[in-house]
């Protein structure tokens, strides 16, 4: 079965292709990133009209790309919950009027579920049940994957998500936007003990997350070292932060594991791409005995072939949405 | 040439059908938040109750705005997947030239207004006529509609919705000019957005699908919406 997937849910606009949930024949993002850059975020009106105007573009590529029309496409899976709403907007506008002219079946998803299943798209051997921790810009979950398209949420964020953390650490450090990748690159040259900063509700029993006390505490001595006169280590900043926000990570994605009592652990989302943080979850797994699973780079950040994917399976459990499709800004994993 | 036309720039889902002369079909429905909830089965009930189908369309017509920038992105956007996905021509209209087409037999000279959502902003155009043609004279105006009225100086029709407060605000203004301002109050139609795309498409001026955006009048500068809106960080 050929799925055209379609996400619009932040600030990538994107489309892809994908045979059966597993082949990926296109996947095409037009990246906001000169908005962003210029903004210094996400700003919701002008992502989507960005959307608005790349939509149709993004879709045709995707399919040139793969060498298909829309005569072979034979579902159209699109991302419904969760996001931005007018981004949302865009791309279940554009679903919903490509499933009804071709008729075709639609399916709208939660972009969560599209991350999870980043993942297994990019690891067909993936086993379920498994635990998988989801962290990205704008969000941060640990969640009990029971079966495919069935969750439990163990833990969210109660502030600011990791990556929104990195953002606005790199912002604060002056190395631009997005600031995951900016930190991960300085940190290789900065002392990741430097600073000893706090790990916040490492020690908890809950597997919720919070990183807004973390990013005031790098802040503050930031400022304390700009008081004292003392020249300032970015890299080891840089490094001594990323540590402290990847020892939480791994701490809380283990503590879900031991509760499960599962051996499987799937982490994904625009951090997953952190070679920091896969290098500890690679290490700590394996003196455990616990097996961990990263989705392909080019399938951690926002994309449309994890969409299509995650539509697939729901497909094959026989789920349709009907073209009364509309979105859910808040729309919690579910399912 | 049959054509399909919606319209999604204000608080309904307008979905006409004309075969370029005249109306097959004209409905309206409401729509508040739930454009895009409705606008599909809205066009497919307006399509059957007409006993044709998307496939008898012979190119698609959608207003462009201004109006809500929700309902503008949903209506374009529909329009577009449509007729790409249907492989059919389709051609973008003003909104207010959709407005003003339903005033076309009552007044040479019309201004068509459209509220943008602020209290006393507004968006207009001036059309004249020139048989069933539609022709924009001047710019677009965005502002308060108490910087409108200056710009009225002869005889003209307003159309447009809530259409008799804008009236009265004008003559208030223009008071010592004592010319003649009527008032038409009108929603743009489905029906008006389908003769119009008609007669664009007949003349083989079809726009390009993919490229076709909506018209916001007004721009989404960084210093109004960094203002409007709390900046929010991704990845
Ligand atoms: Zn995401």
């Amino acid at each position: 079965m050929l799925i055209l997937g379609i996400e619009t849910s932040c600030d990538e606009t994107s489309a892809a292709l994908v045979a059966d949930g597993k082949t990926i024949l296109s996947s095409t993002i037009a990246t906001q990133l000169d908005l962003l850059k210029k903004y210094g975020g996400v700003v919701p009106e002008v992502a989507a009209r960005r959307h608005a105007e790349l939509i149709g573009y993004v879709i045709k590529e995707a399919l040139d790309t793969a060498g298909k029309t829309l005569d072979d496409v034979e579902a159209v899976a699109v991302t419904s919950r969760q996001g931005l709403i007018g981004c949302l907007m865009v791309g279940v506008a554009a679903a919903k009027s490509i499933s009804y002219a071709r008729q075709v079946p639609l399916i709208g998803l939660h972009h969560i579920e599209g991350h999870i299943f980043a993942n297994i798209l990019s690891n067909p051997d993936l086993p379920v049940p498994h635990i998988c921790l989801t962290v990205s810009g704008g969000h941060n979950m640990l969640v009990h994957v029971q079966n495919k398209c069935r969750y439990e949420l163990l833990g969210t964020t109660l502030d600011d998500a990791a990556g929104e953390a990195f953002d606005k650490i790199a912002k604060f450090l002056g190395l631009g936007f997005p600031g995951g990748p900016a930190i991960d690159k300085l940190s290789q040259q900065g002392n990741r003990k430097a600073f000893n900063f706090p790990r916040p509700m490492i020690k908890n029993k809950a597997l919720d997350f919070s990183f807004s006390g973390l990013k005031t505490a790098v802040i503050n001595m930031f400022k304390a070292q700009i008081a004292g006169g003392e020249p300032l280590p970015l890299a080891d900043i840089a490094a001594s932060f990323q540590e402290a926000i990847v020892d939480t990570l791994v701490a809380k994605t283990l503590r879900a594991v031991e509760e499960k009592d599962l051996k499987i652990v799937s982490v994904t989302g625009g951090v997953s791409a952190n070679s920091r943080l896969r290098q500890v979850f690679t290490e700590v797994c394996k003196k455990r005995g616990i097996k961990v699973f990263f989705p392909k780079l080019s399938l951690c950040t926002d994309n449309a072939a994890m969409i299509a994917a995650a539509g697939y399976a729901r497909m094959m459990l026989g789920e349709r949405s009907d073209l009364r499709l509309n979105v859910f800004p808040n729309a919690p994993l579910g399912g | 040439m049959i054509v399909l036309g919606i319209d999604t720039s204000g608080y309904i889902n307008a979905v006409g059908i004309c075969d370029g002369e005249r109306a097959l079909a004209d409905a309206s429905f409401p729509a508040r938040a739930d454009s895009l909830e409705q606008i599909v089965d809205n066009i497919d009930s307006t399509l059957k109750t007409a006993g044709l189908t998307l496939k008898d369309m012979e190119g698609i017509g959608v207003g462009l705005g201004p109006g809500s920038w929700t309902g503008i992105k949903v209506g374009v956007t529909v329009g577009k997947m449509l007729a790409f996905s249907a492989n059919k021509p389709v051609a973008g209209i003003p909104t207010l030239a959709a407005l003003a087409y339903s005033a076309r037999d009552k007044s040479p000279l019309v201004y068509a207004i459209i509220s943008a959502g602020i209290r006393d902003t507004v968006y207009a155009a001036r059309y004249r006529f020139n048989g069933n043609e539609v022709i924009q004279e001047g710019d677009y105006f965005t502002g308060g509609i108490k910087d409108l009225a200056p710009l009225i100086k002869e005889p003209v029709l307003l159309v447009g919705t809530g259409i008799d407060s804008y009236r009265q605000a004008i003559v208030g203004e223009n008071g010592s000019l004592k010319i003649k301002i009527r008032a038409l109050e009108a929603i743009p139609s489905g029906a008006a957005i389908a003769c119009l795309a008609a007669r664009r498409l007949e003349q083989r001026k079809s726009d390009n699908a993919l490229s076709l955006t909506p018209l916001y009048l007004k721009e989404s500068t960084a210093k109004a919406f960094v203002n409007k809106y709390a900046t929010k960080g991704k990845k």
